[in-house]
């Protein structure tokens, strides 16, 4: 779980492939200015800090102030816990089977 | 590729008692909760062949909350099935029953379904084209 509760959906977030492109761009580097990214595509530094702007309510990526530039590095982990069903429904029906278990209980008494 | 969660659980009651609970939409309200928020989930179950449900919650960083299923099986009291749909993606969940003497019943849970990326909807957001990247940025 990320710490800031995300704005936006993840599959929203991974819907354009411009935003897929960044993803892939950032999974490559530690982290990127805007200029440099912006270089990788025929559109304006506007439109590609829209994107990123989506990118990071989705809890997609992250970035920081160093001087007067903002670097934006990738935070992967959303992407992976919608890969990974099998570790979520784990999770869910573990806590929710032990719940039973307690309501069953209460039941008998 | 398929994939499969199994989890067994085992419970001090009747065998009567665990269907009961798994089947009655009001219990399944008081068990099966968000794990994210710690809320019961809305549901509209009904132990019947062909019945379509909902399970809502409110929407959260990952799903928007609901899960669509669609009763498969059902077999009082030893076994029930049914899809479980959530966002792009489509389960099937099946529980079995089995008494285990002594007051104990065993509850085993099967779900099946598809990774992610090939579970998605590939054509409307390119996901087939892009499941390659996403196992890569992953890897990373």
């Amino acid at each position: 779980m990320s710490e800031n509760s995300p704005l936006r959906d993840v599959y929203d977030a991974i819907a354009d492939p411009t935003r897929r492109r960044l993803i892939r761009l950032l999974a490559e580097a530690d982290e990127m200015p805007l200029h440099e990214l912006t270089a990788q595509f025929e559109m304006g530094r506007t439109a590609v800090s829209k994107h990123l702007s989506i990118l990071k309510e989705a809890g997609l990526v992250r970035d920081r102030k160093v001087g007067r530039e903002t670097r934006f590095r990738l935070h992967a982990a959303p992407l992976r816990e919608i890969q990974d069903w099998v570790a979520f429904y784990s999770k869910f029906w573990s806590a929710n089977m032990s719940r039973l278990s307690r309501l069953l209980e209460e039941e008998e008494e | 590729m398929s994939l499969t969660l199994s989890l067994d659980f085992q419970y001090t009651a009747s065998i009567e008692k665990l269907w009961s609970a798994i089947t009655d939409s009001g219990k399944l309200a008081k068990w099966v909760v968000d794990i994210h928020n710690g809320q019961p989930m809305e549901n509209d179950f009904k132990p019947v062949v062909g019945h379509r449900f909902q399970f809502r919650t409110q929407p959260s960083e990952w799903w928007d909350g609901i899960i669509d299923g669609e009763v498969l099986v059902v077999e009082e009291p030893d076994k029930l099935s049914y899809t479980w749909a959530s966002g792009a993606e489509k389960h099937t969940v099946t529980w079995t029953l089995q008494d285990l003497g002594d007051g104990k019943v065993n509850l085993h849970l099967e779900q099946v379904g598809f990774t992610n990326a090939q579970g998605l909807e590939g054509a409307k957001y390119g996901w087939s084209k892009w499941c390659g990247e996403l196992e890569k940025v992953l890897a990373l």
